[in-house]
């Protein structure tokens, strides 16, 4: 059997540039001082449920507000996990077992107060009417509850007046739309069309699969998102006052 | 159809394994033989999605796309050739529809074969429909409409049989996503394992009440999820070394069908498949560096290896400068088909194995568990517990993070190293018990994943 010293012939450039530090050493890094709010951003970098409820507990018996703790330890925990993971120093799971954590928290400070938590805005979520592959959308789903939005998750092989019903009525200040097929993806071009009749406008981040920026760069409302992490940062950059062609500038890098 | 597990090897060493030969041969279609001495090209498409209006339409562009690849495999001299249709779901969903595309490419094959003696063969690939917006479904209405279409295309002109099933999927996609290996186990080696037997049993029965060809499977859904959410070296969504976990894994899933009649060539996208020839000893179909059209990998020169077929995914349906693109690729395959069956000829095909092999077998973990080698070692690993579902999966699962433990020359992050001792651990912490594993899981996975219906897999 013929083996080959790899040298000249590859490099694994993901070796070649790792970060020396390991991502427990740059989590410790992150962490907030306090006794109270420490262990609970542990437990969400460590993905443990049952560990951020004992830490709110904790917290709540000290006297701090339920709601409060969302945003003062859930979403700061929260955030450290997702730097890291833009960071490169830790993967996707690490992120969805955080975010579980970190849902799992916020449900129990709700629970606790009786009350609901402002989130940062709306966003509604689906896969294209006929495809039936959903892990796309579900990545997506949860990197943005992770960034602190609200989710409403119209699933799979979603219909495509049932998009513009939750459009409607849900009123977000963005959609997003998930396809692995380049059968399916024409939906897409067809919720646009229905959106604009309607005289609805808002961005409508589409990707997955086959779906290609220049497919989405023809329907005016599209705006491509080659990765699910680019969810969270489009929301962020609506927030903060991006329009559809300031959004294209930004995220159609081909 | 029973099912009848492999315990034993069909090569008795890895390095018997070449490309273009098979243990068992498979005659299809038109004169051809698949794994007889030669390799032969298997050119995919998509049509243009506006074709599929009407069956007028997609009959016309499947005619056109079958005429286009014919035709540039006489202007260039190739002796053979395989077409895959991968249904688009009207196709399935409507099996009349599947069944005069099928007739419809096959009448032009068959002119061909009759004017130019060009050697050829007709994959059909039905879409695992059998789900509906929330939930799969397995086993029902569905089920019914699937092998509804087998029977009308091999009715019509399908000399090879295939689908890619999705058993198991809705519970990999929730542990996939939270690095639980024990949940990939289960879900590809146990669920994926159940669902095939059941349904390649049909599917058998199918090619052999029409006299064609069950060829086989591929873990698509599942294995082949995790490589693409795997990604290239600088991706951050899951670690390559569980991305070949769940290919090992998946090697003893793909292996059912040939347990439950078919007899290859097996699935292009199963990159399991060099596992499944070292057992199975059945001629199989591969994919990658002429798959660069419909997806990257790691290992585009290695996986062509023992290739038996060699395909290049899929590709829509549109013109590029050097023809159609269903002309460039077949092209493209059949230059590649044409070395190999020179080095065949000549007899230096274990030189250009190797150096295809040698090419690749440092760049990555998931190439370096699938060179020929090593991949053959995961093969015992399997047949040792062959009649086992849930041992033999483990067992794949576990000497894949042997070798990658005991690897030399193949360098990992640090990241993948932990990724890699997480999943050592896990394996060896797991019971060797199959009825306590499947029972632990069941509650589980019935407690944490809402679509998970155990009815699916008779249970």
């Amino acid at each position: 059997m013929l083996i080959v010293d790899k040298e000249g012939i590859l490099i694994r450039y993901n070796v070649k540039m790792e970060k020396s530090m390991t991502p427990e050493e740059a989590a410790a890094e992150l962490y907030p001082k306090d006794e109270l709010y420490k262990p609970i951003a542990e437990a969400i970098f460590e993905g443990e449920e049952d560990d951020v409820i004992e830490g709110l507990e904790a917290a709540i018996a000290a006297g701090k507000d339920p709601i409060a703790l969302i945003d003062d330890i859930l979403m700061v925990g929260m955030k450290i996990v997702t730097d890291l993971y833009d960071q490169g120093v830790i993967f996707l799971p690490n992120v969805m077992m955080s975010a579980d954590a970190m849902l799992e928290g916020i449900e129990f400070c709700k629970s606790e107060s009786g009350a609901s938590p402002v989130t940062k805005g709306k966003i509604v979520v689906h896969v294209a009417e006929g495809d039936v592959h959903d892990i796309g959308k579900s990545i997506v789903a949860a990197l943005l509850r992770a960034a602190g939005y609200e989710v409403v998750d119209l699933g799979r092989d979603c219909p495509v007046d049932e998009v513009i019903e939750a459009v409607k009525k849900e009123k977000p200040m963005m959609l997003t739309g998930t396809a692995l097929m380049t059968t399916t993806m024409y939906a897409f071009k067809e919720v646009n069309d229905r959106l604009v009749e309607g005289g609805l406008s808002l961005p409508f981040q589409c990707g997955g699969g086959a779906v290609n920026q220049d497919f989405v760069g023809t329907y005016s409302l599209g705006v491509y998102g080659e990765e699910a992490a680019d969810a969270p940062k489009m929301a962020d950059a609506i927030l903060a006052g991006a329009d559809i062609a300031a959004l294209r500038t930004r995220f159609h890098t081909h | 159809m029973a099912i009848n597990r492999f315990t034993t090897m069909a090569y008795s060493e890895a390095d018997e394994m070449v490309f273009g030969n098979a243990k068992k041969p498979v005659k299809a279609g038109l004169d051809l033989e698949i794994g007889a001495g030669y390799t032969t090209a298997e050119v995919n498409y998509a049509p243009r999605p506006e074709a599929g209006e009407t069956q007028e339409k997609l009959v016309n562009e499947y005619q056109r796309i079958t005429k286009d690849i014919m035709a540039r495999m006489v202007q260039v001299g190739f002796p053979s050739v395989v077409l895959e249709t991968e249904h688009v779901q009207q196709m399935t969903n409507n099996p009349a529809w599947g069944a005069a595309v099928a007739h419809a490419q096959k009448t032009i094959m068959e002119e061909y074969n009759e004017e130019y003696g060009i050697k050829c063969a007709l994959r059909h690939t039905p879409g695992d429909i059998r789900e509906d917006k929330e939930f799969l479904g397995l086993r029902g209405d569905k089920m019914t409409v699937v092998m509804e279409s087998f029977d009308q295309v091999a009715e019509s002109g399908a000399d090879l049989l295939s689908i890619e099933s999705m058993g198991g999927k809705e519970i990999f996609d929730y542990a996939v996503l939270r690095n639980d290996v024990p949940g990939m186990l289960y879900a590809i080696g146990c669920l994926g394992s159940m669902d095939m037997g059941y349904l390649w049993q049909e599917i058998a029965k199918v090619a052999q009440q029409k006299g064609v060809t069950a060829a086989g499977d591929t873990d698509c859904a599942q294995a082949n999820t995790a490589m693409f959410i795997a990604g290239g070296l600088l991706d951050k969504n899951l670690a390559h070394t569980l991305a070949i976990v769940a290919r090992a894994i998946s090697a003893p899933r793909s292996l059912t069908a040939y347990e439950a009649g078919a007899v290859g060539p097996g699935k292009d996208c199963g990159y399991e498949n060099i596992i499944v020839k070292a057992i199975s000893g059945m001629p199989m179909s591969f994919e990658g560096k002429t798959s660069t059209c419909a997806h990257s990998d790691v290992m585009g020169n290695l996986i062509m290896q023992c290739c038996d077929l060699w395909s290049n995914e899929s590709v829509e349906y549109h013109a590029e400068f050097g023809g159609t693109t269903v002309q460039c690729w077949s092209e493209s395959l059949n230059y590649d088909c044409a070395l190999m069956n020179t080095a065949l000829k000549s007899g230096n095909e274990k030189i250009l194995r190797d150096l295809l092999m040698a090419s690749d077998r440092f760049r990555d973990p998931q190439s370096y568990i699938l060179a020929y080698d090593n991949a053959y070692k995961v093969g015992e690993a399997i047949v040792k517990d062959g009649e086992d579902i849930f041992l033999r999966a483990k067992n794949a699962g576990m000497e894949c993070c042997n070798i990658l433990n005991g690897s030399e020359g193949l360098d990992m992050t640090k990241f993948e190293l932990g990724a890699l001792a997480k999943a050592t651990a896990e394996f060896e912490a797991l019971t060797s018990e199959s009825e306590t594993f499947m029972s632990d899981c069941m509650e589980k996975y019935s407690a944490e994943v809402p679509v998970f219906k155990p009815e699916n897999y008779g249970l």
